[in-house]
């Protein structure tokens, strides 16, 4: 492997302190009101973060890599689209700081982007799912994993499940929808899965 | 007790078991549930992952309509529904500019109002251990749980605000009040994995199979459970897992309308994947 580009290589790659970029920081600051300064680097997060073991970069790093405004890594990195989202490191924070917020907001801006996701089946399934708020107000199970295994050609995916829960009577093919769509249709600043600037 | 009622998605399909089961219980126990007049998705993981105002907004909407409902608590018992609604309820009270556009949004006043309680929340701090007690009428002796709280019940903390984010204890105290014994475990608020059962499922089947070793390994004979994404997770993917423990994975309220006199049938306990029907039956429950 070049070791320029190998991913241990790439970790613990010395930051260019100065080249640092405050931009981010502040962005958070001022659209999310996290203060990514009062980070103390316990690395509470990381202790105890559900799939820092499976992340490229944990919870701690990403904050360090904000600090120093290394964007273009964290919009691409592998960590944005296996966060479970279990709100531990936002819990253990003794500084308060919103992790799984600053998460959602990298997300959301690689998105806008363009840049592709990781785990591509992962951003499929988060717009096929808004796909159908927009359409009927609520998610069917049923029609979101067919859906699902369509688009994303895994079209066995979960099919052993299928006959038991047909069964147990767990699949509605009737889903009901909301009745005043307009109003839901009005949250959505732009339809699912569309790139476009974060507001 | 009035008390607006979220059911979620997935207790239209999935979890129909845990939308009967909820019923029966607070019918019981008179709290009046009043479904929230055509409420929309929470969002779930997929709204809060790739467009947050998307995501306070969907909340934002079904928070408006308990509010022109007249009702100052509303309740949900999925976690994750729970813990969205709460969140947008938080953002919506604390942050004038996300109170601005949600109001933009709806186009009528901010809902900061309603409080959102989870329906076990809502048992134990509103109706009371006590009262349930006394109403039971088939206590639960024998029976061996895991309680499991999963992450939305309870994180963040400074925002759920209900019970303790790394040894909650709430769902244990309604299960030993059943009559039921409840074990030590270190995996009662681990994460089963959530939203990711089938865009990525090795998540799941990682996580959730830790989870479920932990209940073995501690002795449980069944996993209660407050969320249909836990439920579903642990419930049906355990062959998967390359476990074979076929251990039941029951809803806190199913077990509760057991207690209160309800037969399993009623509760919709023949739902679930792998049947607690055997081990009720050994304890003389079923």
């Amino acid at each position: 492997m070049n070791a320029t580009t190998s991913p241990v290589n790439q970790y613990f790659k010395a930051l260019q302190l100065d080249e640092t970029d405050h931009s981010l920081s502040q962005e958070l600051l001022q659209n999310c009101g996290i203060e990514i300064e009062r980070c103390l680097e316990c690395g509470k997060c990381s202790g105890g973060c559900s799939n820092a073991h499976i992340f490229d970069f944990t919870p701690r790093k990403i904050v360090q890599m904000i600090k120093v405004g290394d964007e273009e890594r964290l919009l691409h990195m592998d960590a944005l689209w296996c966060c479970v989202a279990c709100q531990l490191c936002v819990d253990r924070c003794p500084s308060g700081i919103d992790i799984a917020r600053i998460m959602d907001y990298l997300r959301e801006r690689a998105v806008a982007r363009g840049i592709p996701a990781t785990r591509p089946t992962v951003e499929l399934f988060h717009n096929l799912m808004l796909d159908q708020v927009h359409k009927i107000g609520r998610v069917s199970e049923l029609y979101l994993i067919l859906n699902y295994n369509l688009k994303s050609g895994q079209y066995l995916n979960n099919a052993e499940l299928g006959p038991q829960m047909f069964i147990k009577g767990k699949l509605n093919p009737f889903p009901a929808r909301v009745k005043k769509m307009d109003k839901v249709r009005r949250l959505f600043h732009k339809k699912p899965g569309q790139k476009g600037e974060v507001k | 007790m009035n008390v607006a009622y979220f059911p979620g998605c997935s207790l239209h399909s999935m979890a129909h078991e845990y939308d009967l089961s909820t019923r029966l219980v607070c019918k019981h126990l008179n709290i009046n549930l009043k479904e929230i007049e055509d409420w929309n998705c929470c969002g779930a993981t997929a709204a809060h992952s790739v467009d947050h105002a998307l995501a306070v907004g969907l909340s934002a909407r079904n928070l408006s309509i308990v509010q022109q409902m007249n009702l100052d608590r509303v309740t949900a018992v999925c976690a994750g529904c729970f813990n969205r609604l709460k969140t947008a309820s938080h953002e919506i009270r604390n942050n004038p500019r996300m109170q601005a556009d949600v109001k933009e949004m709806l186009q009528t006043e901010a809902p900061v109002k309603p409080e959102v309680q989870h329906l076990l929340q809502l048992l134990v701090e509103e109706t009371g251990l006590d009262a349930i007690g006394q109403k039971v009428v088939k206590p639960l002796k024998g029976l061996r749980l895991a309680a499991y709280y999963g992450c939305l019940l309870t994180r963040p903390r400074q925002i759920v605000e209900f019970d303790d984010a790394e040894q909650p204890v709430s769902l244990d105290n309604l299960l030993r009040t059943l009559g039921a014994e409840t074990v030590t475990w270190g995996h009662k608020a681990e994460c089963c994995g959530g939203g990711y059962a089938a865009s990525d499922t090795g998540i799941v089947l990682d996580l959730g199979g830790q989870v479920l070793k932990s209940a073995r390994q501690a002795g449980a004979e069944a996993i209660v459970v407050a969320c249909p994404m836990c439920q579903s997770n642990l419930d049906m993917r355990q062959k998967a897992m390359g476990l074979n423990f076929r251990m039941p994975i029951i809803y806190f309220t199913q077990l509760m309308g057991l207690a209160l006199g309800y037969k399993a049938g009623q509760l919709g306990i023949n739902k679930l994947f792998n049947s607690p029907i055997p081990l009720l039956k050994s304890k003389g429950l079923a």
